[in-house]
């Protein structure tokens, strides 16, 4: 299946990255910037995902999913 | 794909290999180090120009937490032992540098603050975490190497400052 | 922005490390922060083509959100939530054919539904050198709906803190008992259970860009269609894959970062999905960040989908003219003003959303009469103690 293959690819990608590039830990200060998180504004994240929930057929991401509602 | 993997293996075992290499450690001389203070106006700090005192090595940046809690902790350190022969240098990591005057703005430090916005002197010292910090003895040997900081581990700080302090 | 209290001093600081970027989760809080954020979103009404009788308003939601994160200890912290919903309005109950053979909506009742929505959940996180883990329970209810559900999640850093792996699973158990439903002859109470499980894993790239790549497998049992239509009827079984992508860039010259989120969605009603999502955080001074977002989202249709109910065709056979199991294209655009005041942080957004079947990437063979735009507007405070 597509997805699997992509899965696949991207790991062995982020392997060879990882394996080559070293950010030594004094160089982290841009990636220790707020707007670089990966969840950068916690309820802004939690409400667009309820929206969307209530909205589209699509959820599921990389966070730890919440409970339902009767919204869909 | 094979090749791949190999080369993926041989990037791993040369990065684990630079850096378990140089790493400073207790026991080690201290290396040698000379740079420009975060302050315009004030002169070079360099280890030379140190001899013959406790020298306490700290490296930190503004981004990083731990770093700044610790700071105002060892200001107060320094002014306690500064007069029995302690020194303490706190290179400042930033990159901006206004980063890190833009912090002590805010924080007055009294202790030396080079800057190292290249890491020249963490290279030197392959520092591993932020924020890490070196006690080295008036004979120029690592006696200490800390990596993090947590207000409680003052104490065993300031014990292992006390006795490498000059005679 | 740099990180809040990046300029003043930390009294008690729990985290012994820092361990940015990839491992920005790795340390507790420095300090309690309190946050609320109040959102009004508004549905737009639909036209009397769309709707030859009745009600042509929809939705009208209000949501108040909070939020306390504070240390426990020395590696914990705790975290609390608790949601407000207020929601007032009408939405399709039923779909047939105009004199042109055009699909047309009913409205559900004249009256609208009112309805609110609490949820309130707790949760703790260890966090430890390299990685953390933690839970967190939660309870969400409506005057027909409660759910109950529970979440555990860790993460393990390597490769000096560059790369990160994290496993999370969630369970949620949740009830349904529709209002009306002698009346309407609606279901009276049902349940259903959603199991998901999601594995991710970070990885720095270089100074200024990060990486990240996570799949969730999500699997769905019980009454799984919508009890307030009059001829829905859905399988009681899903599986939902989401294969998701981010990427955080930090351009140095230009002050500021690149947010970019890709995700891949399929499901067995026969729904795949791609959303796209690009955010531009601007740093105009040290107190003020400018960020502009856009979205896409495109959905394929529900195998059972129809954009006109048949009234013929026995329940026991999937059907659903739920305009969310169509096929459409949606883009959003929206625009976050941040001010960060040192303790007090406020967020202002507004977003604008559009859905139409003529941004679908996917074939759009009947498209829904009931596609939804709205506006929304928040408000947003936090206060670091």
């Amino acid at each position: 299946m597509g997805i699997i293959r992509l899965t696949v690819l991207a790991l062995i990608a982020l392997t060879a990255l990882t394996s080559c590039t070293q950010v030594r830990p004094w160089e982290r200060g841009y990636l220790a910037r707020e707007e670089m998180a990966w969840d950068s504004d916690v309820l802004e994240r939690q409400l667009n995902d309820h929206i969307f929930f209530s909205k589209e057929a699509s959820s599921g991401g990389n966070s730890a999913a919440g409970g339902g509602c009767g919204c869909n | 794909m094979t090749k791949q993997t190999l080369t993926a293996a041989l990037c791993i075992a040369l990065s684990l290999a630079v850096n378990s290499a140089s790493a400073v450690e207790e026991g080690d001389p201290a290396p040698d180090f000379s740079l420009p203070s975060i302050y315009s106006d004030r002169p070079d700090v360099t280890f030379e120009g140190l001899a013959g005192k406790t020298v306490y090595v700290d490296f930190w940046a503004s981004w990083c937490a731990p770093c700044l809690t610790s700071l105002p902790l060892y200001n107060d350190m320094y002014n306690k032992y500064k007069d029995q022969g302690l020194e303490i240098v706190a290179i400042n990591v930033d990159n901006p540098v206004e980063d890190g005057l833009d912090f002590l703005l805010d924080t007055p430090l009294d202790f030396l603050i080079p800057s190292d916005p290249d890491g020249e002197m963490a290279t030197q010292f392959n520092v591993i975490g932020m924020p890490s910090s070196y006690l080295i003895s008036p004979d120029g040997e690592v006696k200490l190497v800390h990596m993090g900081f947590r207000p409680s581990d003052m104490e065993m700080i300031e014990a292992a400052i006390v006795e490498h302090l000059p005679e | 922005m740099k990180s809040k209290h990046s300029r003043s001093l930390i009294a008690i600081s729990t985290s012994a490390l820092a361990l940015p970027g990839i491992a920005q989760a790795d340390a507790p809080p420095t300090a309690p922060t309190l946050s609320y954020k109040i959102s009004n979103y508004q549905e737009d009404d639909l036209t009397r083509e769309q709707v030859p009788f009745g009600e042509l308003g929809r939705y009208d939601i209000d949501v108040h959100q909070f939020q306390y994160v504070a240390p426990l200890g020395r590696d914990f912290a705790l975290f609390i939530d608790a949601n407000h919903e207020d929601m007032s309005g009408a939405s399709p109950w039923f779909s047939t054919a105009n004199a042109a053979g055009e699909p047309v909506i009913n409205m559900s009742g004249a009256s609208g539904i009112r309805d609110e929505r609490s949820e309130l959940s707790i949760g703790t996180r260890y966090y430890s050198q390299n990685g953390n883990f933690g839970g967190a329970v939660g309870y969400s209810e409506e005057n027909d709906y409660r759910a109950t559900y529970a979440n555990l999640s860790g993460s393990r850093n390597f490769n000096n803190d560059l790369t990160t792996v994290t496993l999370g699973f969630s369970h949620s158990a949740d009830d349904i008992f529709p209002t009306d439903a002698e009346l309407f002859n609606r279901v009276q109470n049902e349940d259903k259970r959603a199991t998901s499980l999601a594995v991710s894993l970070s990885q720095v790239i270089n100074r200024v860009a990060t990486f990240q790549t996570a799949l969730s497998i999500t699997e769905q049992s019980g009454f799984l269609s919508d009890p307030y239509k009059l001829q829905d009827s859905r399988p009681d079984n899903k599986t939902q894959i989401a294969f998701s992508n981010s990427l955080r860039y930090f351009f140095i010259e230009a002050d500021g970062a690149l947010q970019a989120n890709y995700r891949y969605y399929h499901d067995d009603f026969g729904i795949s999905s791609h959303t796209l999502d690009l955010s531009w955080f601007q740093n105009i001074n040290r107190s003020f960040q400018v960020a502009p977002m856009l979205r896409y989202y495109s959905q394929s249709a529900a195998d059972f989908y129809t954009n006109i109910d048949d009234f013929l065709k026995p329940l026991t056979e999937p059907q659903s003219s739920d305009y969310r199991l169509s096929a459409f294209g949606a883009f959003s655009g929206g625009i976050n003003l941040i001010a960060d005041f040192g303790d007090w942080t406020a967020t202002l957004t507004a977003e604008r959303y559009v859905a139409n079947e003529k941004y679908s990437v996917y074939a759009v063979n009947q498209p829904s009469p009931a596609l939804v735009q709205f506006v929304r507007l928040s408000l947003g405070v936090d206060y670091s103690f």
